[in-house]
């Protein structure tokens, strides 16, 4: 059972996910508007666990809230709806600081189960704050190449530890908080340490978009890691574009 | 993001046309004082500055104006996008919903009723959008009939009243209709016209629903209907704007209606087919409005 917040202006939409939502145990809480929301999140004592936000809001909307949640260093699973399914939105949503992206009408057996991945994943999160978990350290310096990091797990390359359970990026003492996509995009590109691989395969194998697509905003997605494990984002040593194709990893940029 | 750079290549179409009217001003100017002793010269210089003049004004102006058009059409399509796809949305949630989970006899008929409610307002979307395309060909003359106006009127406010669940005293007539007000036209055009006041007049009053209906007769040949609300009322720059297909005022008050920024341009188009006229008056924003459909009176011969 998890404390949901609902924040979606269509009374009927909202009351058909609460009824939903509390037919799986969970408990549920509607907000019509964005302003709301944001106060609710933002208290100290918040209790919610995931949120689902539409997009179109009366005031502000789904993407400003997402967007101020992340610069108020507010984490929460975030699964966002919306009337607009076009790649370009879909990608703006997870720009804006989204974990998951459903375009409406949806498929009630596909939000649900989103909703408890997302669930399950903040689950692992906090057993992980609890119980460290086994840390694996890359060899530095050394040819050989990392083993693919599992779910359960922690990779360190070049003094930066990325810990997949808790989406943490630990570099020297600063501690970073990566969004669920912003993970999955890097322990994807760690798990190809070595090959290039294009946008499109990115999106398709990360965010599960097939349509061909605006591929530029995974840039931003880059940029944004860039920033974290980057001494000088403007040159980046790590995550390399590779021209024509995409994006590379590199774990050991000094050979 | 769209919007911004769109601003962007507004601002850079003036800036170009403003630009390119200096030169032509600079050039014209020189061109008068190279030429002030010789006449013929002169004028001819003068006559096509002048031509080029205009053509870049004109020329700048229009494509400010297919800018901005292009950007109404794309916020129409967001919120047709929406309007439609939100009971869709609504519809399929509720159905699946009583397809996967045991739900009792009560809870099973709120959800028929709210699915109902949906459907409607998916029809209403879809009527208004294919009423604005017939806008531009509306009945022919020759198909038209003598209408009761009086009796559209009332049955129209009826079906406000129902379709927003409204008390009939938030929904009222200050003036009756008479009964033998008569219009020639087309019932289904005049209801639509009617309706799309009454029912912005209930979208856009918020908490304070206090619409009043006034069906006057001016003068012997004009029928007027007012329909007053104490809503969020409309700045006095954008009172003539509105009718404009597309168009709906930015505001945080609006912002929470939802609509195609289509209902007035039909009231308008009905209105001037029938050789009558739309507008609209407010005291500004949060002091209501009142809008008025006037259209010419017959009599039965």
């Amino acid at each position: 059972m998890s404390r949901i917040l609902i924040v979606e202006d269509e009374t009927h939409l909202a009351e058909g996910l609460r009824f939903n939502l509390e037919a799986e145990g969970h408990s549920v809480h509607i907000s019509g508007r964005g302003e709301e929301a944001l106060d609710l999140l933002l208290k100290d004592d918040s209790d919610f666990e995931a949120l689902v936000l539409d997009v179109m809001l009366p005031g502000k909307d789904g993407f400003t809230v997402a967007r101020e949640l992340r610069e108020a260093k507010n984490y929460i699973p975030l699964l966002m709806l919306t009337a607009r399914g076009r790649p370009e939105d879909v990608l703006k949503g997870f720009e804006s600081g989204a974990d998951d992206y459903l375009p409406k009408p949806f498929n009630l057996a596909i939000l649900l189960a989103r909703l408890e991945s997302l669930l399950r994943r903040k689950n692992w999160h906090q057993s992980s704050e609890t119980a460290p978990a086994t840390t694996r350290t890359a060899p530095n310096g050394n040819a050989n190449p990392p083993a693919a990091p599992t779910a359960a797990d922690t990779f360190t390359f070049d003094g930066k530890t990325f810990d997949f359970q808790a989406l943490q990026l630990k570099v020297g003492k600063q501690s970073f908080q990566l969004t669920l996509m912003e993970a999955e995009l890097l322990r994807y590109l760690i798990r190809s340490t070595g090959k290039p691989v294009s946008r499109k395969a990115i999106l398709q194998d990360v965010w599960n978009l097939h349509e061909d697509t605006d591929t530029r905003a995974i840039d931003n997605f880059i940029v944004r890691l860039r920033r974290y494990i980057e001494k000088d984002p403007t040159k980046p040593r790590h995550l390399l574009t590779v021209r024509g194709l995409g994006y590379q990893f590199v774990l050991d940029p000094k050979k | 993001m769209r919007i911004t750079s769109r601003t962007r290549t507004i601002a850079f179409f003036i800036t170009l046309g403003a630009v390119l009217t200096a030169v032509a001003i600079f050039l014209n100017v020189s061109w008068i004082i190279y030429h002030s002793r010789s006449i013929v010269p002169l004028i001819l210089g003068i006559v096509f500055f002048a031509a080029i003049i205009a053509g870049l004004v004109v020329y700048t102006i229009f494509i400010v104006r297919e800018i901005k058009r292009n950007e109404r059409q794309d916020s129409f399509l967001n919120a047709v996008t929406h309007e439609l796809k939100t009971p869709i949305a609504s519809i399929r949630l509720y159905l699946e919903t009583l397809q996967t989970r045991p739900i009792d006899e009560a809870q099973r008929r709120e959800f028929y009723r709210i699915m109902l409610e949906d459907s409607e307002r998916l029809l209403g979307t879809v009527e208004q959008v294919l009423k604005a395309g017939e806008a531009r060909h509306l009945t022919h003359k020759r198909n038209w009939q003598e209408i009761n106006f009086g009796a559209v009127v009332t049955e129209t406010l009826e079906l406000a009243r129902i379709r927003h669940h409204l008390a009939p005293e938030f929904l009222r007539f200050g003036t009756p209709p008479r009964d033998d007000l008569i219009v020639m036209g087309n019932s289904e055009e005049l209801r639509t016209a009617v309706f799309n006041l009454l029912d912005n007049a209930v979208k856009y009053s918020a908490g304070n629903k206090d619409i009043v209906v006034d069906v006057r007769t001016p003068d012997i040949d004009t029928i007027s209907l007012s329909v007053r609300d104490q809503g969020i009322g409309i700045p006095q720059p954008e009172l003539k704007r509105i009718f404009n297909r597309f168009y709906r005022v930015q505001s945080p008050a609006t912002g929470q209606v939802k609509g195609t920024g289509l209902g007035l341009f039909i009231v308008r188009a009905v209105a001037r087919r029938y050789g009558g006229d739309a507008f609209a008056e407010s005291g500004g924003e949060g002091r209501g409005s009142t809008f008025t459909l006037t259209l010419p009176r017959v009599y039965r011969a």
